[in-house]
């Protein structure tokens, strides 16, 4: 798409408030995405990533505020909200009755797109993402992750102005993984608005522009990978693997605040106290607490967390 | 490698609304519609035709002897039992399973019109039902000897019981959110319909007060329109029927639209 063709396509959130009973699930949200960027929308569970999506695409009507996409109001004009913008939702798509290369054609179809431009993007995106092996297969018999990406194929045959993508690499292998992301850029160098909600963190450091963080309805951060990653420069990351079933051991007052999912303890400690961090996590080891540890430059999970630290850490840290 | 550039569909410019692609996206539904029935609707169509069969010859198997005025009272009933299961039962159970699944929000978000997806679901639920209507025919004439009379009225009487049925139901399965509830008021109905509502019976065997309430709703007049086009002679009520069922049609038609169109 030339840029002329995206000018114009700007999705505008302004001040958007939904209350679900005396819960805010979105507090006067404000956010900004141009046409042709890979915007992330990162936060825990509750956080109000879902509801943001769902008013955008119709399914809910914010108590006050603005969606806009161009020059449409989404929220006045849902029939418009559902033509400029393609949705892959969390859930599985409904086609275990479907082949797989049928599920797509169709999907081409209703978002209006002409039946021989439905034929070869469908081929060519069966070939990109390497289903070919499956296209005549019903969904009844497709893994969960080819569902999956058969999923992203039927949001984005006929793209939208803004492509929303709701953990779109869930239950997806490696390799097709890195396929899906290629995917997800092109959509971006093709003019369109990503929007990816995520709570994968470091999947999303490398594949959006920018990215914002919600917590409790607000957007607590806001910016590229490398800005909100900057107040953690001189940090490290310290990642100890447990022992199955041992209690969280203390942490050194040095240390930031831990997170831990599963046997995995991952805490923040400064440049400085990285020869105390190495000393801690070996005694660890020798007192059969912990069986591995890694030390590293801090990553965007880390300003998550620092950014979140007072929010649940529970399923925070998605599929790695 | 991401894909070439050769094949992309670029977005729409804007908004296209209008009769061309409300056509398109009718011709889009009801193909996705018959695909996702593609496992089940040679079943639903059997079974739609087995329970009608079912009616027809049961009664056979109740009474030694079946007058020719009940063997057709019933069989011209039972078309309306086929029309009505399949639009105001299975349309809500299928919408209840594509909730339980999570599919439900993802067909909500299809860029296609609440009406055109409304005509399309209609389509597939009379097509799902025809056969059925035509079997239970079929075996009634050959097992009793029917004096059937098939007018044309069988048109209107067929299109606007399947449709009363149909948006009634998927008004109701679009407004009640919890798919259990669902499977419980579709199984009231079938209990309605069968046991309460004078299609397979006479209205006089139904005390007066009964038959006073059935006026109000539309299963009864289906019934009387049904037979009104299936037999000749005098048949009393025709007009108020249609008016009646028109009526309900026009209502259910806007509660689906209503219950479809709805944000919370």
């Amino acid at each position: 798409m030339s840029k002329t063709a995206s000018d114009g396509w700007t999705f505008r959130v302004d001040n958007l408030v939904k209350h679900f009973g005396t819960v805010a699930a979105n507090d006067g949200i404000t956010l900004r995405v141009e046409p042709g960027e890979v915007y992330g929308l990162l936060g825990p569970n509750g956080a109000g990533k879902s509801t943001l999506v769902k008013q955008t695409i119709g399914l809910l009507k914010p108590a006050s505020g603005r969606i806009t996409l161009g020059s449409f109001d989404l929220v006045a004009d849902p029939d418009a909200a559902r033509q400029l913008c393609s949705y892959l939702p969390q859930a599985q798509m409904p086609i275990d009755s479907f082949r797989l290369r049928e599920a797509i054609e169709l999907s081409g179809r209703i978002r209006g797109a002409e039946m021989g431009q439905v034929r070869r993007r469908t081929a060519e995106l069966i070939e990109a993402l390497q289903l070919g092996e499956w296209s005549k297969t019903l969904g009844s018999r497709l893994s969960g992750g080819v569902k999956r990406l058969v999923g992203f194929c039927m949001a984005t045959i006929s793209p939208g102005h803004l492509v929303i993508l709701d953990e779109p690499t869930n239950d997806v292998d490696p390799l097709r993984r890195r396929l899906l992301w290629d995917e997800i850029r092109a959509l971006g160098a093709q003019g369109c608005s990503v929007l990816l909600v995520t709570h994968n963190v470091l999947e999303a450091e490398k594949a959006v522009d920018r990215l914002a963080l919600i917590a409790n309805g607000r957007l607590v951060a806001e910016g590229t990978p490398s800005s909100l990653k900057a107040a953690d420069r001189t940090q490290m990351r310290l990642q100890v693997m447990l022992v199955p079933g041992v209690e969280t051991p203390a942490l050194p007052a040095w240390s930031g605040p831990p997170v831990r999912v599963g046997n995995n303890l991952v805490t923040t400690i400064a440049e400085a106290d990285a020869p105390s961090g190495i000393s801690w996590a070996a005694g660890l080891i020798d007192a059969g607490v912990a069986e591995e540890y890694a030390l590293g430059a801090a990553s965007l999970e880390d300003a998550y967390i620092r950014l979140t630290s007072d929010i649940p850490t529970d399923g925070l840290h998605g599929e790695q | 490698m991401a894909s070439s550039d050769a094949a992309l569909i670029l977005p729409p410019g804007g908004v296209e609304r209008g009769i061309g692609r409300s056509g398109r996206d009718f011709v889009s539904m009801v193909r996705w519609h018959l695909a996702s029935l593609r496992m089940w609707l040679v079943t639903i169509v059997i079974v739609q035709a087995l329970s009608g069969v079912g009616f027809v010859l049961g009664i056979s198997l109740f009474f030694h002897h079946i007058p020719q005025s009940a063997a057709l009272f019933v069989t011209t009933g039972v078309p309306v039992i086929n029309l009505l299961i399949v639009g105001l039962v299975l349309g809500p159970q299928l919408v209840a399973n594509q909730r339980t699944a999570g599919s439900y929000e993802y067909l909500q978000t299809l860029p296609v019109s609440r009406s055109v997806t409304a005509a399309a679901w209609y389509t597939v639920c009379l097509l799902c039902g025809l056969p059925a209507v035509v079997v239970s025919l079929v075996v009634g004439q050959l097992r009793y000897d029917l004096p059937l009379h098939i007018s044309l009225m069988i048109v209107p009487a067929v299109l606007l019981t399947s449709f009363a049925g149909t948006m009634l139901g998927y008004a109701l399965a679009h407004a009640i959110t919890r798919p259990m509830v669902t499977l419980l008021i579709t199984q009231m109905l079938i209990f309605i319909v069968f046991g309460f509502a004078p299609i397979l019976f006479p209205l006089q065997r139904m005390p007066a007060w009964l038959a006073d309430v059935n006026w109000w709703f539309p299963f009864r007049h289906m019934a009387v329109v049904m037979r009104a086009a299936l037999t000749s002679g005098p048949n009393p009520g025709v007009s108020t029927a249609y008016a009646v069922i028109g009526v309900w049609t026009v209502v259910a038609a806007a509660l689906a639209g209503w219950m479809l169109g709805r944000r919370p």
